[in-house]
């Protein structure tokens, strides 16, 4: 797809501010610069060499250094008054720091404190220079790791190193693995390590508030393919189960990766779901069981409610004699 | 015929042009003198080639100013606000930059993540150096935006502009149409939300991003209300502000319930006498104390353990986990299905 004319313009007043701030910047130093190809910026140069003020007479124009660039070099002689960089635009800048302040929130506990202060640094510059835009987000997330864990991932991630883990899953067994990291994914406020595990020999996603414990090992991480889209949950060949909720239950379709929602005339709502762990579809229904309406198939419900009978039981002692279960 | 001018190049004749005019420049300036407009075949087709180029730079936060001269009746002639143009004095380092290059990929949402793009863009030109990603290597934050709704809002929150949409209560399921001041956007869990005086009710209100259905539209013009006094702001965030750390306690059967054990404290103000009946739970089982701050998301992490935990106090807790446990233990009797 070719660049948009907004994309590229901006990127051109950009160089020109830039190179208003550093004499004798190489073609090459200049595309890292702005993320873009030498090519990229020989076309720019070009095209900005060209334009100017009304008139486009030879002192109307941006100029360059003519020989300086025959070199490889772009030095700026004539700016046109282009020197400022602009300003963020509104939607720019809250975009810019509500992203900024999401990964404060969640990168958080996987960040030693070079790394920690750094971030902060850049979000407290682009929140000075997005002014008032700035406060029209306010972000909370708070994403539950151990904080051991959490640094033991960063510092694994930062230095490529391989990681001894313990892990509970979603029907809280435990479990040793040696694993080595690929990536660390967190969205909105969950966070997964997606690594490749050395036992099953394949890459996973492990949820970090389920990592208890994690050590930096003093073997490197090895490199291994990852298939596209690998940090992205998606379950896949699940039971298909459906749930009918109550309005008040739209937060988990809010949250869940569902197959399929049909809202009803009475507001509440059908949402089909496919279940690889029926100890986590167990989990959901005790959470929303003031909103379930029906589950299919019915063995699923009275999985769940078994589930809760035995559970309420262990209470018996705590409640008075004639409240029970 | 000369080729035609690129549109970028046009855009960037332009913002020259009217940087550099002494005054203003009127249309019919622009059309016989700025590179590119020259193209225009038709009266009508140059109309539409400015107005959208004018709409295009102040999207990108370039301030165009409209400049009516008294002595020229009523024609209307542009300039471009310098006082406004430029960013505040900033620099950032290599690293800085860095860290705004993993940014970018936290949108999931392609017109918030082509926003944060430019914001970089415009950045980079007061970066010491070509931004370093080594620092940040393997990390891969994401966020939602909750749907087409949060672009719009940003947008009205700034230009302090009512808004009016679809919403569909997550109480009653009921759809209405909604008109709101929109005050501010919350980043929460489980996803967006918006908080405003919603002008039907007359009061502030919070609306979840993911209930809005279809488009969000502006309403009126922009600074069409005052922006809210501190209480009435304190008030409406007030439910979505996270309380106090406190601590509870559980009784958890032996080598269960690792990841809540990970985060396990000590407590020496808990008395186990305290809570009638815990000697009783305890036996056979561990006391751990876990930091929580809020009581229904923690009753709602136990309950997932089922047996194997059992929350002894504070009673807020306890309560809020026996009444999750006793609905969800009569989910197998249709006659007892809650009401909507």
């Amino acid at each position: 797809m070719p660049e948009r004319a907004p994309d590229r313009l901006l990127r051109m007043l950009g160089m020109v501010a830039y190179l208003d701030r550093h004499d004798d910047v190489a073609v090459d130093d200049l595309a890292a610069q702005f993320g873009v190809t030498p090519e990229q910026v020989l076309a720019d140069v070009d095209t900005l060499w060209v334009t100017g003020t009304p008139g486009y007479l030879p002192y109307d124009l941006i100029d360059f250094d003519a020989s300086a660039y025959e070199r490889g070099v772009v030095t700026l002689v004539e700016a046109r008054g282009m020197t400022r960089p602009l300003r963020l635009g509104g939607r720019e800048a809250v975009a810019l720091v509500a992203a900024l302040r999401a990964m404060a929130a969640s990168l958080g506990p996987a960040l030693d404190d070079e790394r920690a202060a750094v971030l902060r640094s850049a979000l407290d510059k682009v929140t000075a220079a997005a002014g008032d835009a700035a406060a029209a987000v306010d972000v909370q997330l708070q994403v539950a790791a151990t904080p051991q864990a959490g640094a033991a991932i960063g510092e694994a991630l930062a230095r490529g190193r391989r990681l001894h883990i313990r892990y509970v899953d979603a029907g809280d067994r435990t479990s040793e693995r040696e694993v080595d990291p690929i990536r660390l994914v967190t969205e909105d406020d969950r966070s997964y390590l997606l690594a490749w595990c050395r036992a099953s020999h394949g890459e996973r996603l492990f949820r970090v508030d389920r990592i208890v414990a994690a050590d930096v090992l003093d073997a490197p991480a090895e490199d291994h393919p990852v298939p596209e889209g690998a940090d992205v949950f998606t379950p896949e060949g699940g039971e298909a189960v459906t749930l009918h909720l109550a309005s008040q239950g739209r937060w988990i379709v809010e949250t869940t990766p569902a197959e399929a929602v049909r809202d009803l005339p009475d507001g509440s709502f059908e949402v089909d779901l496919s279940v690889v762990q029926p100890a986590w579809l167990r989990h959901l229904l005790l959470q929303a069981a003031h909103t379930v309406i029906d589950v299919r198939p019915p063995e699923v419900a009275h999985d769940a409610a078994a589930f809760a009978r035995r559970a309420l039981a262990a209470y018996a002692p705590l409640l008075p004699a004639d409240e029970g279960s | 015929m000369a080729p035609a001018i690129d549109p970028a190049e046009r855009l960037l004749d332009l913002v020259i042009a009217l940087v550099n005019t002494s005054g203003r420049m009127t249309k019919q300036q622009v059309r016989s003198s700025v590179a590119g407009y020259q193209d225009a075949p038709s009266d009508e087709a140059f109309e539409r080639m400015f107005e959208r180029d004018k709409d295009t730079l102040r999207d990108l936060g370039v301030p165009v100013l409209t400049v009516t001269d008294t002595r020229h009746g009523d024609d209307v002639g542009y300039r471009i606000d310098l006082a406004a143009y430029a960013l505040p004095a900033v620099q950032l380092t290599p690293a800085e930059l860095g860290v705004l290059s993993l940014a970018v990929q936290v949108w999931q949402d392609a017109t918030l993540r082509a926003d944060t793009t430019r914001a970089l863009t415009k950045l980079r030109a007061v970066g010491e150096g070509p931004s370093a990603t080594d620092l940040l290597a393997g990390l891969a934050p994401r966020v939602r935006a909750d749907g087409s709704a949060f672009g719009p809002l940003v947008e009205a929150v700034q230009e302090r502009r009512a808004v009016h949409f679809t919403y569909r209560a997550a109480s009653s399921g009921e759809v209405r149409e909604r008109t709101v001041e929109p005050w501010r956007l919350l980043a929460r869990r489980g996803g967006w939300v918006l908080v405003g005086r919603d002008r039907d009710r007359g009061a502030a209100r919070s609306f979840r991003l993911g209930r809005i259905q279809g488009g969000v539209r502006p309403v009126g013009a922009p600074g069409a209300f005052p922006p809210p006094s501190d209480d009435e702001l304190a008030g409406a965030l007030a439910a979505w502000t996270q309380g106090p750390e406190r601590t509870a306690a559980i009784a958890v059967l032996p080598d269960r319930a690792a990841a809540l054990r990970a985060r396990a404290v000590e407590d020496a103000g808990f008395d186990v006498d305290a809570v009638p009946g815990a000697r009783e739970v305890l036996v056979g089982r561990d006391l751990v104390h876990v930091r929580y701050r809020s009581t229904w998301e923690l009753a709602e992490e136990i309950v997932g353990y089922g047996a194997a935990v059992v929350a002894l106090g504070p009673s807020g807790v306890r309560d809020a986990v026996l009444d999750l446990l006793r609905t969800a233990s009569r989910l197998d009797i249709p006659a007892e299905a809650p009401h909507a």
